[in-house]
């Protein structure tokens, strides 16, 4: 934040000094053309043939002075904020990194087929956000093909989730309905929050809707007494305070406005994982990862050149620092060795001890002597033979 | 904050750039007009006009007030723009600042924006112009982004691909005192590509004439390939042999543009690659895992970015991230494993977090599956497991 304002507080002082400068021209330009123009009024309204008398003569002199030094200190002035511009530029040097790409190798997306992926990837990104005829153009000037079949589940979900955002629940509910089974195998309950949204709306719209409401409960939510027994308690109890408003009642909190918007991350929630498909755009994901990592590894750069030992990292195997992307950042269990601080690879597998401590197992062979291992996080004492290997 | 240190560098310098060329030419607009007024007015003082007559001098003080007021006018004109060239740099940093916003929501759109400009820019890189100004204008993003500078440069390189120099030199021209101070050859090997043009045509004369024109006041370490011109001359348009060969070959154009490009990055102050690849490079290295690379399709996560198809292929070159610290998480629910999620231990040895297995065991009578290789055990042979 420092940075930016560093980099406003100069924008803001050119833009005042060029204001200033502007408004001090007109004003100036303008009185210089005022004195000017009522000269050349007493000299017109002389006769034709009058000479200038010394006087005049010595006035116009004078005021054509006063022209070329008017008209040369507003050129200084001008040419006096040439420091403050430069300025900015020097706060933007100072404040912000030039060379942001020292850490990136310019071969990895270079060449038709990586790029040509990589256009395919933006594709499906566009798609996923919805946006079809910027995918279209960019699949037309990149020249990819693109399947109709990539497209057509972003379709459907789009509209759906349009829909949503205006309070429509009719096109998702038809989509629940169509897609039940598999729904209700990954243990959703998509539909039954769904059915929950329009119950409410019905009873929100105060007793004239009540006779409708329950019609609607008794049509649908029976089916779900059992899995959601409790909820559909609290729904129809809503229908006891229903003619003093229910803002007031214990069931207040069903009216709540971020249940639409839960309804909205449930709905692509599970859509995707019923398609297969990750939950947000995989760009986008690595975007945000790679602005969190960025910084990081610009520093590591740094100090490594500092002390010259920009050799021990190529770029090629494992980043040299460790980058927290948070909790949402992790897909993948890592175990890393305790002992030996390495990751675990296939070759060198994770081992459970007896004692229920996780070590790898070059570790294990290390540690073992006389076919006897001693746990070094307990007292333990076990035959190697008996530790296991396990799966993350 | 630290992203938009290292990211955003661009965003920033190039408006200050055109705020500078900006404030260079309204400087040379003034000074111009200034000096037109000041020689009227000194003419008006010369010795031998003190004589005429009051009405003729009155003429010529109408020339002095026309020639200030467009003075007037010019510099108002130019600091207007100058003004405008500012509040781009202004706007763009508000809309950095922006960025300190912690609400979940305005940090969302705001990455959105930021992927969306990253893209555009990429697009602009790429040549798909088309879909970078559509992007923009469907985003609202055309002031944040620095699309009208590659819109110029489009122009220039479409004229190139023409074989036409005329753009290219009037581009330089504009640029003229920064290229001096970067050392760029752009103007020179246009000016050799024109002379080539005229001994391809077989207008020898005119290309001496050229020669003549053009290669007087370059400077002494382009002899050579003066020279190397000069002995173009003797050789016919269909030449084998090499050096002259090489100067009539069509792909000097392409290379043209290539320095165009290239040039036009370095007056802009941008970096040889676009924010968007960098950034992407950064991240699939830090999600990079073995496992998305495993053998087994088991391993892998569907919502992982570098499980995905395209991107697992275009992250092969890329280094891996680096742990030296466990990070397990539970592929049942996606919760990381630590002291509130035990991680467990089915008898087939994979493990999982305690409570999605305690969650399996409640729905399905005290017995859980195992997702991977859907063997059934009760729960109570699940083992807990202790990891550093």
């Amino acid at each position: 934040m420092e940075a930016c304002n560093v980099v406003e507080r100069e924008v803001d002082k050119i833009l005042l000094k060029f204001g200033v400068v502007n408004e001090h021209a007109e004003t100036v330009l303008q009185d210089l053309i005022h004195h000017i123009e009522s000269l050349k009024k007493e000299f017109a309204e002389a006769p034709a043939n009058h000479e200038l008398t010394p006087g005049q003569v010595q006035i116009l002199k004078e005021a054509m002075k006063k022209v070329c030094e008017t008209v040369h200190r507003l050129t200084t002035e001008h040419r006096e904020l040439h420091g403050s511009v430069s300025k900015v530029g020097k706060a933007i040097d100072r404040n912000f990194t030039a060379d942001f790409a020292s850490t990136s190798r310019e071969d990895v997306f270079s060449g038709p087929e990586k790029s040509h992926l990589l256009n395919q990837v933006i594709c499906q990104h566009f798609y996923r956000h919805g946006m079809l005829d910027i995918a279209a153009e960019l699949a037309m000037e990149a020249g990819i093909k693109t399947d109709e079949g990539t497209k057509e589940p972003f379709t459907e979900l789009n509209y759906i989730l349009d829909c949503l955002k205006q309070r429509n629940l009719e096109p998702a509910l038809d989509w629940a309905k169509k897609h039940r089974e598999a729904l209700l195998a990954q243990n959703s309950s998509l539909e039954f929050k769904l059915h929950r949204l329009h119950f409410i709306r019905l009873i929100q719209q105060g007793p004239s809707k009540q006779t409708e409401a329950i019609t609607y409960a008794r049509q649908n939510l029976t089916q779900y007494v059992g899995r959601h027994g409790k909820e559909v308690q609290a729904l129809m109890g809503t229908l006891l305070y229903l003619p003093n408003g229910i803002q007031s009642s214990p069931y207040s909190h069903l009216l709540d406005p971020t249940l639409w918007l839960d309804i909205h991350d449930v709905f692509t929630r599970e859509a995707c994982t019923l398609f297969g498909l990750s939950v947000d755009s995989p760009l986008s994901v690595c975007i945000n990862a790679g602005c969190t990592a960025l910084p990081t590894l610009l520093n590591i750069k740094q100090v490594m050149q500092q002390r010259q030992v920009n050799t021990v990292w190529n770029g090629k195997d494992e980043l040299p620092i460790e980058i927290d992307l948070g909790k949402d950042g992790r897909y993948h269990s890592v175990f890393a060795c305790p002992i030996l601080r390495q990751q675990s690879t296939e070759n060198n597998p994770p081992m459970k001890l007896v004692c229920g401590h996780v070590i790898s197992r070059d570790a294990l062979n290390k540690l073992t002597n006389a076919n006897k291992l001693k746990c070094p996080y307990c007292p333990v004492e076990q035959n190697p033979e008996d530790a296991r290997l396990i799966y993350f | 904050m630290s992203d938009v240190k290292s990211l955003e560098y661009p965003t920033l310098k190039v408006p200050y750039e055109l705020l500078n060329k900006k404030f260079r030419l309204a400087q040379k607009v003034i000074d111009r007009e200034a000096s037109y007024v000041q020689t009227a007015a000194n003419e008006l003082v010369k010795d031998n006009k003190t004589s005429v007559p009051a009405g003729e001098m009155s003429i010529l003080l109408g020339g002095v007030v026309e020639k200030l007021q467009t003075l007037k006018r010019k510099a108002q004109e130019s600091i207007a723009e100058e003004l405008q060239a500012g509040m781009v740099c202004k706007r763009r940093l508000e809309h950095l600042k922006e960025h300190a916003n912690t609400a979940p929501s305005v940090v969302n759109q705001w990455r959105r924006q930021r992927l969306d400009r990253m893209l555009i820019e990429y697009f602009l890189r790429k040549g798909y112009y088309t879909t970078a100004t559509k992007l923009a204008d469907s985003s609202e993003l055309r002031d944040l982004t620095n699309i009208d500078v590659f819109m110029v440069s489009r122009e220039v390189e479409t004229s190139l691909a023409n074989h036409e120099t005329a753009r290219c030199v009037g581009w330089c021209y504009d640029n003229r005192s920064k290229l001096r101070k970067l050392g760029s050859t752009m103007e020179f090997n246009l000016r050799v590509q024109e002379f080539i043009e005229l001994v391809r045509q077989d207008r020898r004369l005119d290309a001496v004439k050229h020669a003549r024109k053009c290669f007087t006041n370059y400077d002494h370490y382009q002899l050579q390939e003066i020279q190397c011109c000069m002995g173009q001359l003797a050789f016919p348009a269909n030449t084998s042999l090499s050096p002259y060969k090489d100067l009539l070959d069509e792909k000097r154009w392409d290379r043209l543009i290539e320095q165009f490009r290239h040039e036009n990055y370095r007056l802009f102050q941008l970096a040889s690659q676009s924010v968007f690849t960098v950034a992407l490079q950064a991240g699939l290295s830090a999600l990079k895992t073995p496992q998305c690379y495993s053998a087994n399709k088991e391993g892998r996560n569907p919502n992982c970015p570098v499980c995905n198809e395209a991107l697992n292929e275009l992250a092969v070159p890329l280094p891996f991230a680096h742990c030296s610290q466990s990070r397990l998480v539970c592929s049942i629910s996606g919760k990381p494993l630590n002291e509130y999620n035990q991680p467990m231990m089915m008898p087939n040895g994979y493990v999982y977090g305690e409570q999605a297995l305690e969650k399996m065991a409640q729905e399905n009578n005290g017995t859980v599956i195992c997702p991977k290789t859907k063997e059934v055990f009760p729960y109570k042979k699940i083992e807990k497991v202790y990891v550093m």
